[in-house]
């Protein structure tokens, strides 16, 4: 008796639990809601108080004047290029050193592999100093060079395609070999194509990240033309237009490709979040 | 032997070749910044003249009251937001973990929204719903007959704004962690439990908890260096202020760098932001290398 009774008891506190957390979760998408809404209102009714909760007349001239005034679609190429050219040399260059570092047995090779990993948890952000030293000294500010190649360093990409490397089987690899193929040939022809979806993860993960990347490409990408959507969207803070619409236009135009690229790709992320994560 | 030896040679030389190109990246933009940095942070810098000082930029920041504000502000936020994103994302988790897939998803995707968009949209988003002449926010606070409020502009008020943004807009990361983690608990470990009587709240507390310590360990760390780097926020919701109540580390750092042209100070902050990371960052390193 006194165990059912409690159990209902502990079932009320599941049910109360499942409700706070459904407000809450609708309450933490209600700013995006306010952005977005906000970003279809004239200069006038933006700032109306009471608020319109819904846009009485909707206009879409803030992202007229984003697009016109602004070089966001230059913006928006920037950050395309950045990203994609990141992610690329990324998954290139971090699935040899992964396959190197699982299937091929080289001296030394721990040690290094250590080396790699434990970077993993320095941000680059507090080498900034000397980052932006290095990268001047190659004529990369203001260039996309100097915003792809620091990205590229990290071992991340090495970490997470290793995890996928290490669970194909031995045997593959001595199979290929022994019918003559060349390590570079086993490499791209055999063991690629069954990590795909670690490569597949990785790209997300990488495309997201630099994406979202702030405080780097702010110092390298200086001039107006050479601005990441995220560091040009940022400058309409402080811009002199006092029309909040009109920077709540600017934020939707950042927030859009993630949200598209979240919905078509939901399952890659939790997959490539958790595969990064700890193994249980 | 020779030729068993030549093999060997081989295999050395096809691994070395496999990882030379993330080699050079790695020692040329990760590797060799953290010397060179340790190096800056003991010189003055003038353009292209550099003299060594020794650790006189670190006498500096020793003797700059907004440093140790900046140290103790960046500490606020990690305590602070570690444990409220650890917290609220082990209870969101284990509410929802063993619930019909689709509303678990909606729940995961409607956290992590905010976390795809990235810091920088939802800081133009909240810099917008607490202004304090036409925000959201402080028209509600009008209305509920609280005069005007400026929660940025008050010294009282700055920190927990932040600290409440910067953890509404993360935490979705470490509940989709924890999803995972206590999805792949073995079910027979619960259902033991049940036999037993144990209730909800006994199973949570004495067996998911415990099962998911890794993920734990895990989501602590990789909050505790996201936050110490925390720079975002600050610049776009209060630049530092109001006079220096807000200002971090990294806020700091990037200020001496590319305001004040302070590179050598700006450095020797680096370093020290760069030993907090490396000492916090060991049990993280240890249980990911024990893996292998």
């Amino acid at each position: 008796m006194s165990v059912t009774k409690r159990k209902k008891k502990m079932e009320k506190f599941d049910f109360v639990s499942n409700v706070i957390i459904t407000l809450f979760a609708v309450l933490n998408l209600f700013p995006l809601y306010w952005l977005f809404t906000s970003s279809l209102k004239n200069s006038s009714d933006v700032v109306k108080m009471p608020p319109d909760w819904w846009p009485k007349s909707i206009t879409f001239s803030n992202y007229v004047d984003i697009f016109q005034n602004q070089p966001a679609l230059r913006w928006t190429f920037n950050s395309i290029y950045v990203s994609g050219a990141t992610t690329i040399l990324v998954i290139v260059i971090g699935s040899m050193a992964a396959y190197a570092f699982s299937k091929i047995n080289f001296k030394f090779s721990n040690l290094i592999y250590i080396i790699f990993v434990s970077s993993l948890m320095i941000p680059k952000e507090i080498m900034i100093v000397p980052l932006f030293r290095i990268v001047q000294n190659f004529d990369m500010v203001n260039a996309y060079g100097g915003m792809i190649w620091p990205n590229v360093a990290g071992a991340f990409g090495v970490f997470l395609l290793k995890g996928f490397f290490d669970t194909t089987p031995n045997a593959l690899r001595e199979a290929a070999r022994i019918d003559g193929a060349s390590e570079w040939r086993t490499f791209t022809r055999i063991m690629l194509p069954i990590v795909k979806p670690g490569i597949g993860a990785l790209f997300i993960l990488n495309f997201v990240q630099v994406w979202n990347d702030y405080l780097w490409q702010l110092v390298v990408g200086q001039e107006k033309l050479m601005k990441t959507l995220m560091v040009g969207t940022a400058t309409l803070m402080q811009d002199l237009n006092p029309n909040f619409a009109y920077k709540m236009a600017g934020a939707t135009v950042a927030a859009i490709p993630m949200l598209i690229i979240f919905i078509l790709f939901q399952r890659y992320f939790t997959s490539g979040i958790t595969a990064g994560a700890v193994k249980e | 032997m020779k030729l068993r030896r030549n093999i060997y040679a081989k295999e050395n030389m096809t691994g070395y070749l496999f990882i030379l190109p993330q080699m050079l990246v790695f020692l040329l933009f990760l590797v060799y910044p953290i010397f060179e940095g340790i190096r800056l942070s003991m010189y003055r810098i003038n353009y292209q003249s550099e003299t060594f000082v020794g650790f006189d930029n670190y006498l500096t920041l020793f003797h700059d009251p907004v440093f140790f504000k900046a140290l103790v502000n960046t500490v606020v936020f990690v305590v602070f937001i570690v444990i409220l994103t650890v917290g609220f994302a082990l209870f969101v988790a284990s509410a929802i973990f063993d619930k019909n897939a689709r509303y678990v998803s909606f729940i995961r995707g409607s956290y992590y929204i905010p976390v795809m968009v990235s810091m920088v949209v939802m800081s133009m988003v909240w810099s917008f719903l607490l202004n304090p002449a036409n925000g959201l926010i402080s028209y509600f606070a009008r209305d509920m007959g609280l005069g005007a409020v400026n929660l940025l502009g008050n010294p009282k008020t700055v920190m927990p704004v932040i600290i409440f943004v910067t953890f509404a807009t993360n935490v979705g990361q470490a509940i989709i962690l924890y999803i995972a983690a206590m999805i792949g608990v073995p079910k027979d470990l619960f259902e033991a439990a049940e036999v037993d009587g144990a209730s909800r709240w006994q199973v949570i507390l004495k067996i998911l908890i415990p099962s998911v310590k890794p993920t734990t360990v895990y989501i602590t760390i990789i909050n505790i260096i996201a936050v110490l780097k925390i720079f975002v926020v600050i610049q776009l919701l209060t630049g530092g202020g109001p006079n220096n109540a807000s200002v971090t580390l990294m806020y700091y750092l990037y200020n001496n760098a590319f305001k004040y042209n302070q590179l050598g100070v700006a450095s020797a902050v680096g370093v020290i932001m760069f030993v907090i990371t490396l000492l916090l960052s060991v049990p993280q390193l240890k249980s990911m290398l024990q893996d292998k």
